[in-house]
Parts: C-alpha cells; sequence; structure tokens
C-alpha cells in the first residue's frame, strides 16, 4: 500500500512514515536505527507540543487507551510500537537532551522537553510580564493551573522548578518557601 | 547563588501573602476533589436507580446534597480568602505610593531649599535693577536724536498713515462745494459788455475756472476707481 500522510482526530497530520510497517520495530542496521530514531523523537516531541502533553511512560505503549496511541499505535496496518523500542526512544531522548526522566532514578517515564527549559523560562517570564504579574507573589499552582488558560497551563512543577531556576540565575525570579509550600515572585529584567 | 544583590528580602509581608495563596490553592483543589466526589455520587445514585434500589439511590443523593453544601462553604471562604489577599495587595500598593510620594516630597523640599524666597527676591531685584538700567541706556540713546530728526520722523510717520488712508482721502474731498459750471458773466448787460468781459479775464475768476477742473478730474477718478 502507498505510504500517505494521515490526519489523526485529534487534527495531527501523521509523516507518510509512520504508515510503513518497519517505522514500528528497531531495525539492526544501525545507521538506519539512528536515522528513524532521529524520525521518532521528532514525531514526538511535535506531537506532544500539538496535545500539549509533558509526561511519556513506557505503560502508554502497553496498555492502549492513553493520549499517546495516535502515534504510539496504527491500526491502518495494525503495528504499535513495543514497550523495549519506547524505552530506548527514550534513552535516545535523554541522550539528545530533549528530556529527562521523571521522576530522576527510573526509566519508566520521562518529561518531554519540547520547549527546552530554558525556553520555558522565557514563556514563564514574558506571561508573568504580560498579565502584570510581576513583583507579585505567585504559588507553583496557580501558574501551572491559572483560571484563564496560559501557555503554561498543566506545566509539570518539575519542569516549573526548572525555569525558574534559570530565571534565579539572571536575578528575574526569586523563590519564596515557606512551611507550607513554595511561591515565586519575577521581577522586570535589569539589562 | 549570588542573587541576594538586586533581588529584594523576602519580608514576613511575603510570607503571610504566600500563605494565604497557598491556603486558597488548597481551597481551590478542595472544590475540585469535592466536584468529583459529586458527580460520581451522581453517576451512583443513577446506577442504584436503574437497578431498583430506590434508597440507595436516596442515599447517594444525601450524600451528594452534602457534599454540595460543603462546596457553597467553601467558596464563600474561598471568597474571604481571595478578598483578603487582594486587600492585602492593594493595601501593599498604596504603601509603594505613599513611598513614591515621600520621595518625591523629598526632592521638592531639597529643590525649594536651593530655591529660597530671600535669593528669589534678591534675583527678582537685580533683574528689576538691569532692566530700569537698560531703560535709561535707551533713553540715552533716544535723547541723543535731535528735535529735527524727531520732526521728520513725525513726518514720515503721517506720511505712512496717509498712506495707509489713501483709499478714503478723495471721498472726503468729494463734499466740497462744487464751483458753478457757468459763467453768468457770458450775457453780458447792455453797455457795460466791454467792462464786463474784461471782468471775466479777471485773474479772481480765472483761477475760479481752473479750480473746477482738477475737482471733475477728481470726480472721474472717483468715479473710475
Amino acid at each position: 500500500m502507498a505510504l500517505s500522510t494521515h490526519t489523526t482526530p485529534s487534527g495531527f497530520l501523521l509523516p507518510s512514515i509512520h504508515s510503513a510497517p518497519p517505522f514500528f520495530t528497531e531495525q539492526p542496521n544501525p545507521n538506519t536505527q539512528a536515522h528513524l530514531t532521529e524520525q521518532w523523537i521528532r514525531l514526538i516531541l511535535t506531537y506532544a507540543r500539538h496535545r500539549r502533553l509533558f509526561i511519556l511512560r513506557v505503560e502508554d505503549a502497553e496498555v492502549p487507551g492513553g493520549d499517546w496511541d495516535e502515534i504510539l499505535r496504527n491500526e491502518r496496518i495494525n503495528r504499535r510500537v513495543p514497550p523495549s523500542y519506547i524505552s530506548s526512544l527514550m534513552a535516545g531522548m535523554i541522550a539528545k537532551n530533549v528530556a529527562v526522566y521523571e521522576p530522576p532514578k527510573q526509566t519508566r517515564a520521562v518529561m518531554l522537553y519540547w520547549r527546552l527549559p530554558e525556553e520555558w523560562a522565557d514563556v514563564l517570564h514574558s506571561w508573568a510580564t504580560a498579565t502584570g504579574q510581576l513583583n507579585t507573589i505567585l504559588t507553583f499552582y496557580e501558574i501551572s493551573d491559572p483560571p484563564i488558560p496560559s501557555p503554561l497551563s498543566d506545566i509539570p512543577i518539575p519542569l516549573l522548578r526548572r525555569a525558574i531556576t534559570i530565571l534565579m540565575r539572571s536575578n528575574r525570579a526569586q523563590i519564596i518557601g515557606v512551611a507550607d509550600g513554595e511561591g515565586v515572585r519575577f521581577f522586570a529584567a535589569t539589562k | 547563588m549570588g542573587s541576594s544583590q538586586s533581588t529584594p528580602k523576602v519580608t514576613a509581608h511575603d510570607r503571610a501573602i504566600l500563605d494565604l495563596k497557598l491556603q486558597r490553592d488548597k481551597l481551590k483543589q478542595y472544590q475540585k476533589k469535592i466536584q468529583v466526589v459529586l458527580d460520581r455520587e451522581h453517576e451512583i445514585a443513577k446506577a442504584h436507580l436503574a437497578t431498583g434500589q430506590k434508597d440507595r439511590a436516596v442515599i447517594a443523593l444525601r450524600r451528594r446534597k452534602y457534599q454540595q453544601s460543603l462546596l457553597l462553604k467553601t467558596d464563600s471562604q474561598l471568597e474571604n480568602l481571595e478578598q483578603l489577599v487582594s486587600t492585602i495587595e492593594f493595601s501593599l500598593i498604596e504603601v509603594s505610593v505613599l513611598h513614591g510620594l515621600k520621595q518625591g516630597n523629598e526632592v521638592l523640599q531639597e529643590i525649594h531649599r536651593e530655591m529660597s524666597i530671600e535669593s528669589v527676591e534678591k534675583l527678582m531685584d537685580e533683574t528689576q535693577e538691569a532692566r530700569e538700567y537698560q531703560r535709561e541706556i535707551g533713553d540715552l540713546l533716544a535723547n541723543r536724536l535731535t528735535n529735527d530728526e524727531e520732526g521728520a520722523v513725525q513726518e514720515e510717520l503721517r506720511a505712512l498713515q496717509a498712506e495707509a488712508l489713501g483709499q478714503a482721502e478723495p471721498e472726503v474731498r468729494m463734499d466740497l462745494p462744487s464751483p458753478p459750471s457757468s459763467l453768468p458773466l457770458l450775457s453780458p448787460p447792455e453797455g457795460q459788455g466791454s467792462s464786463r468781459l474784461l471782468r471775466s479775464r479777471d485773474p479772481h475768476i480765472s483761477a475760479e475756472v481752473q479750480q473746477t477742473s482738477p475737482t471733475t478730474n477728481r470726480e472721474q477718478v472717483a468715479m473710475l476707481g
């Protein structure tokens, strides 16, 4: 059958390679496999950005019904990504610094960097500036679950913390800790 | 982290606000939880009704009602908290406005100190003196003009004024009585004709005749104009 692109129900355009059965298995030739890994990583990150997904688990390949079904499975050619393949793709993403194990010290789930923490830091700071929340104390919950949807809605707290740490290095944020939890305060850029 | 030099210190105020906000977040999360329970109880009641266990459905609905009242209570608490938070934040802004006003006032005082009333008065006096001095010089220079020159100036002024009024001038002259157009002396009485004719050549009369011509000319000019 001819390989063609396919639009998923969520409106994501799958590349034509997604309709090729070999795409769903690890290839013995290391060059071919390196190329395929590249394709997979790009596919996973663009899909994550499209759906605003932050976490990829090995489990997503094992059980159907998750957020990732649209790309980890292709019912039209009756293929799915085996969990072992997902694990090695995760390792590949971590090697390329576009994901980290989250929580650390396990290999079953990764947090995806479809925006690098540095980019998130910029997004965070411009959001705070645009909404007039500089010099105001904000809770993490307030940022990741704002009443009005923002570019930061649903951001995982560890990623948020990373972005804030980057802002702290340039004196654009300050973390305030109390017994009950933590808050952050943003400042205008000094330069 | 070397971030202490430009970021402000965390004050007790900040901690209090953060505490309040964290409480608010907790309430929000609690509300979410209750909402989930509410939906769940609703489903349970539906399922019980479907299987015909009416009393169980009623119990589920009762529980649901209780959760609903909790939700309402947390709503009012949330409102209180949010009001408090915004009041505090507003007061902080007021404090900063006050601080700004204070600083502005200090600057103003500083400026006023440099600009005391005495020095201003002195300065104004000096200015006044300088102005008077200037006027004296002006007077002195003006007095250098001789009376002749002054007369010439006045003459020039008059000429300029006349020029400006040039248009109105002829109409004023129009009011002059027009001289007689016919010479009654041309029909001489008998006997004295020669002497009358002689008189008609009298310089006085000829002057009269001469005078008529410029007026008529002027009339013509006025008509043309």
